[in-house]
């Protein structure tokens, strides 16, 4: 049951992941690729404060969640200084030096991990508690990003993704948006690698590497980019399908490694019988009625 | 104050050891020049390349010479069906850059898995020994592989460069670069040169994991570094510069091998990353050389001075 629970709570920190990094990537139009890594600063943040700082699992969950915002902007406001392609590359340098130091530091366990992270919630209410904590964490972060993006600052992420210059030409702030839409996705990111870190309680830097930020950028695109529920199906799909041959009595060394064919398998697979995404995208914001019927 | 000698040591093993990074650099710089593409799948061209040299070499107790060939066609038979089936299929279908970048980097790591799977996940080496014996020449120990690997660096360079300025495929191949749609209107089928892009990039690769894979262990996870050392050095160089890329290449494995001089070993692979970093947000044009600069205002010069003569 153990497992199942780990499945699911897995799937729950996947939805709030790729749902957020959907807002920025998608809505925002920002191709960054460096979300993990605002994974990592919200679980390592909160899992130090809490085991080395004494601070109330409930308060460091927060503050792991501000701290990734706070590393988020600070990384945005030079970054957001190239766009498409270069932004992109220049987000994997961000990710990987920041593994990179944290692999180095002693204080974070280095590249052999953090462990002794204090638990919540679990060992008061039990693991279905936990359960039930990412769920709610996860329909959260699904209701916010919708009613970000279908409201007056989801028209404004569209008019600034169609057409950027356009948009400042009508005097608004292109700069402060694109800032804010990073800042919150990475928030939330932050949130789930806290929510992560207290109940897995080991983290290393390997977990937030380039392969995590290829498997969360599939699930948005294979979900369906741009859509409320595309990277919520994305990430259901990707994270149980490769979970079923876990069932088959074999080796740890070879079933890593075919998980991981049986994922990119089916991202290729997907990209070519169905580019548009499991969810296509529409438009997002349809006139009330037609041209012609006005 | 740090011996000459040890100085000399670094800087030599630095510059010997940056000749995989040049050809790494050389075949993604090509692909993104001409195919117009950030090849991340040039690191499961490197992985394909490495274990076929591996499996004659190491596993079948095959000679060198037949590994290094091999490996040579493992490169050039995954790049030109790597365009043939992907890209060629992207392009068609108009597919965003995004949906580009995930197509690569995914079939880097399929392909990374599917070693795992057959190789194991422990790093192995093409030859039994990684020594290789040495001779001292004034007080610098130059290894019996760093000869061959700088000279068939340096050999891979003037070929490109004479392949591209010379031969009828090569000049093909810039002609796409500068403008693909004018190039199909004289008669160059693009698809063709993108596909001869994809074999001369493998060439490099394969050759350039030869040189590694001699040289170091590998594991099925290992080309994803070295290829972002490619990716660092091909923007740093300036997008479309090849040698550009390099140089940087060079400049780059000579200044995160040489950095042990002040910083601990374990710090090297942060250098790379805040280069790339730093690349990118400063200098996405790539570095330019002043006296590039001069030259250009200078050539300008003469070129409006000429029109106000005429």
């Amino acid at each position: 049951m153990d497992y199942i629970y780990s499945v699911v709570i897995l799937v729950g920190l996947s939805i709030i992941l790729a749902s957020s990094f959907n807002l920025s990537i998608g809505y925002g139009g920002l191709i960054s690729i460096a979300h993990p890594v605002f994974y990592a600063i919200g679980a390592y943040a909160s899992a130090l404060l809490s085991r080395d700082a004494g601070v109330p699992v409930v308060v460091s969950i927060f503050v792991g969640a501000l701290v990734a915002l706070v590393a988020s902007v600070m990384v945005a406001l030079p970054s957001l200084r190239v766009s498409g392609d270069y932004l992109m590359i220049a987000s994997i340098g961000f990710q990987l030096g920041v593994l990179e130091l944290i692999k180095n530091v002693n204080w974070t366990g280095g590249a052999g991990g953090l462990t002794n992270i204090p638990a919540f919630i679990a060992p008061t209410f039990g693991r279905e508690a936990y359960v039930l904590l990412v769920l709610i964490a996860a329909a959260l972060t699904i209701l916010i990003i919708y009613g970000i993006a279908h409201g007056p600052i989801g028209r404004a992420m569209s008019a600034m993704r169609d057409d950027e210059l356009a948009f400042m030409a009508l005097g608004r702030n292109a700069t402060s948006l694109k800032v804010g839409i990073f800042a919150l996705g990475s928030g939330i990111a932050g949130f789930a690698g806290a929510l992560y870190a207290h109940y897995f309680r080991y983290l290393t830097p390997e977990q937030f590497d380039i392969l995590q930020s290829s498997a969360l950028l599939t699930m948005v695109v294979v979900g369906g980019i741009r859509t409320a529920w595309g990277p919520v199906i994305g990430a259901v799909v990707l994270q149980v399908l490769p979970q079923a041959i876990a069932f088959l009595d074999l080796p740890t060394s070879f079933l890593g490694p075919l998980q991981g064919l049986l994922f990119t398998g089916l991202v290729l697979i997907f990209m070519f019988v169905r580019p548009q995404g499991l969810v296509s995208a529409g438009a997002v914001w349809r006139p009330l009625r037609r041209s012609g019927a006005a | 104050m740090l011996d000459p000698a040890i100085i000399g040591q670094i800087l030599w093993s630095s510059f010997a050891n940056s000749s995989y990074f040049v050809l790494f650099a050389l075949a993604f710089a090509l692909v993104l020049k001409v195919n117009g593409v950030f090849n991340f799948a040039q690191g499961g061209v490197m992985t394909a390349a490495f274990y076929a040299a591996y499996t004659i070499v190491g596993t079948a107790k095959g000679p060198g010479w037949l590994g290094f060939i091999g490996g040579l066609a493992a490169a050039v038979v995954l790049g030109i069906a790597i365009e043939v089936t992907g890209f060629r299929n992207l392009r068609l279908r108009r597919a965003s850059p995004l949906f580009v970048f995930i197509f690569t980097l995914v079939l880097t790591e399929l392909i990374a898995y599917i070693a795992m799977l057959i190789f194991g996940t422990w790093p192995t080496t093409i030859f039994p020994s990684l020594y290789w014996p040495v001779t001292l020449v004034g007080g610098i120990a130059i290894s019996e592989w760093d000869v061959p690997a700088v000279l068939s660096a340096a050999t891979a360079c003037i070929a490109l460069f004479l392949f591209l300025r010379f031969t009828r495929s090569g000049q093909c191949m810039i002609a796409v670069a500068d403008n693909s749609e004018l190039a199909e209107l004289y008669g160059i089928e693009r698809n063709a040169i993108y596909v001869h892009t994809m074999a001369v990039a493998g060439l490099m690769v394969g050759l350039g994991m030869f040189l590694f894979g001699a040289r170091a262990q590998v594991q099925p996870s290992t080309s994803i570094e070295l290829m972002l050392f490619a990716v660092v050095a091909s923007i740093a160089g300036g997008i479309g510069n090849l040698w550009g890329a390099a140089l940087t290449a060079v400049v780059l494995g000579i200044i995160q091998n040489g950095s042990v001089l002040v910083l601990p070993s374990e710090w090297q692979g942060l250098l790379l990353y805040i280069f790339l970093f730093v690349a990118i947000i400063f200098f996405p044009s790539g570095i330019k050389l002043p006296t590039r600069k001069l030259k250009v205002s200078r050539r300008a010069t003469e070129l409006d001075g000429e029109s106000q003569e005429t």
